[in-house]
């Protein structure tokens, strides 16, 4: 008699739970949690809210226009789009990069990239209730959106600053000294990071791990498979612009918890940071974009063939497969986001069996952006 | 390790905070900001390539009011800023300088109409004045 009133409460207790897409926590995106009681029994993502069609709008535009567009891939990284989006073009057409566009191509590149992970701690800390981590990294980003701002004559979006051929604006004067002044800055910021917060620790360890052979089931990469165990790097196995002459890490733990995500984040901030330095140190005179390029024009026409580029940016890796049929526009772009494995399938395989307390911990540990999912 | 945090708590008190009080002070805009359009109209050669690179279509080439049609017979940039998303690519085709981006951002508004940038409208308030 006992049993049956149990299992009929279990059976009350069970609903259907919204996380997102207007939840303060979850950014464009919504997961639909089946619960009983405080317990996940399954999840099921449900992406679509944020879908612009840039595979199609990219096939009405000239490439020049395409840089541009490429920027609103991913808000939080848009030069390392433009980077990916940049390099699928030049490698279609043969084009010669000067030395010193390449250089600033990877300042750039790695600029995004640390500017992209303190958004991460950022938003992981207040997924967490960690409020002072939210506003102490958005404090110590805009130090660096100053700086694409001098650089690129915008905040956030530098509207194809990293364009086929080189890049649109040369360094200005004095830029390697302020560049510099806010590595020294985000250097101290990731400091009292690393003092490691408590109730940030107790929170995400142990929590939503995710084994090596799963990881790579999944389809994750970037930093939640290096997190997981594995030393991938496209930067390292794959090298593009000039990766290959700089001498840094690949970070990897073993554990595979969202802690061991968030301690990646931070080690690549550093390495990022020396990148950085060594590429300000090498940096040589010359051209910043090829002699093609330096107008725009509406008549460049791309010769026909097709190309994969992939990138390593701050969530994974990002791949352009660009087809074109010897017009002056793409036949046909395919963009490969990486949060889109991220989100879907390693997001509702780790949620599965887990507590509503942990979702934010979980959620915000993959380094998620909706906008390179649904496109 | 938590005792770390008191003697960064000391420091925070007393120093200088990371924002500015905006309309007090604000922090330089660098030279190369993209901000509202400067149209000179006298060195407009009437190309039209600053409408044709225009990725959301937010330059019009329109053609003078009766009354100047004799001094301007072309066609002339008209732009909408609502529409516009500050590439810069008008101001890196433009052969002449014609058009280019200033460092003004401060561009909200109540009123729809008052995006639109009419390339006569320096004209029309410079003949106002004289008369």
């Amino acid at each position: 008699m006992n049993d049956k009133v149990v299992v009929e409460s279990i059976s009350k207790n069970e609903y259907e739970l919204f996380f997102g897409p207007a939840h303060p926590g979850s950014g464009n995106f919504s997961v639909k949690l089946k619960v009983d009681g405080e317990k996940i029994i399954s999840a099921r993502a449900d992406p679509g809210y944020l879908h612009r069609g840039f595979e199609k709008l990219m096939e009405y535009r000239l490439p020049i226009q395409n840089a541009v567009l490429s920027d609103r891939l991913c808000v939080l990284e848009a030069l390392n789009w433009n980077l990916a989006h940049a390099e699928a073009v030049d490698e279609l057409m043969g084009t010669e990069i000067p030395e010193r566009a390449r250089y600033i191509r990877v300042i750039m590149a790695e600029l995004s990239r640390i500017q992209s992970h303190i958004i991460w701690f950022g938003a992981f800390s207040i997924g967490t209730g960690f409020d002072t981590g939210f506003k102490m990294a958005f404090g110590y980003r805009d130090y660096i959106l100053d700086l694409f701002e001098m650089i690129t004559g915008g905040r956030v979006y530098p509207t194809g600053y990293i364009c086929p051929g080189g890049v649109r604006r040369d360094l200005p004067d004095g830029s390697k000294e302020k560049i510099l002044r806010v590595l020294d800055k985000v250097d101290k910021m990731v400091k009292l990071e690393v003092m490691e917060n408590p109730a940030m620790v107790a929170r995400t360890e142990g929590i939503g791990i995710l084994k090596l052979s799963d990881a790579i089931r999944l389809g994750a990469t970037g930093p939640v498979l290096r997190a997981s165990g594995m030393k991938t790097d496209v930067r390292k196995d794959d090298p593009y612009e000039v990766y290959d002459r700089f001498d840094f890490e690949v970070p990897v733990r073993n554990e595979g918890d969202a802690y061991a995500r968030y301690m990646i984040g931070i080690e690549e901030i550093k390495q990022s940071i020396s990148i950085i330095k060594q590429t300000l140190n090498n940096i040589p005179d010359g051209d910043f974009i090829a002699k093609k390029f330096e107008k725009p024009k509406l008549n460049i026409k791309i010769p026909e063939g097709e190309v994969y580029v992939r990138n390593e940016i701050s969530r994974g890796e990002a791949g352009i497969y660009m087809v074109s049929d010897g017009g002056g526009k793409p036949y046909r772009v395919k963009i490969r986001g990486p949060s889109f494995l991220h989100m879907i399938s390693v997001l509702e395989f780790l949620l599965e069996g887990t507590q509503i307390a942990d979702v934010p911990a979980i959620y915000w540990s993959l380094n998620i952006c909706p906008a390179d999912l649904d496109r | 390790m938590k005792l770390k945090i008191v003697p960064n708590l000391f420091k925070n008190l007393f120093s200088k905070p990371m924002t500015v009080k905006f309309p007090h002070e604000s922090i330089p805009i660098p030279d190369k900001y993209r901000g509202e359009h400067s149209y000179d109209i006298d060195k407009c050669i009437s190309c039209g390539l600053c409408a044709k690179v225009c990725l959301n279509r937010a330059i019009e080439m329109v053609e003078a009011p009766p009354e100047y049609k004799d001094k301007y017979p072309k066609k002339y940039v008209k732009v909408d800023i609502g529409k516009c998303c500050f590439c810069g690519l008008c101001q890196d085709i433009c052969p002449t300088d014609a058009l280019k981006l200033t460092k003004n951002f401060f561009l909200s508004t109540f009123d729809k109409s008052t995006t639109i940038k009419e390339p006569f409208s320096d004209e029309i308030e410079k003949s106002m004045g004289s008369n």
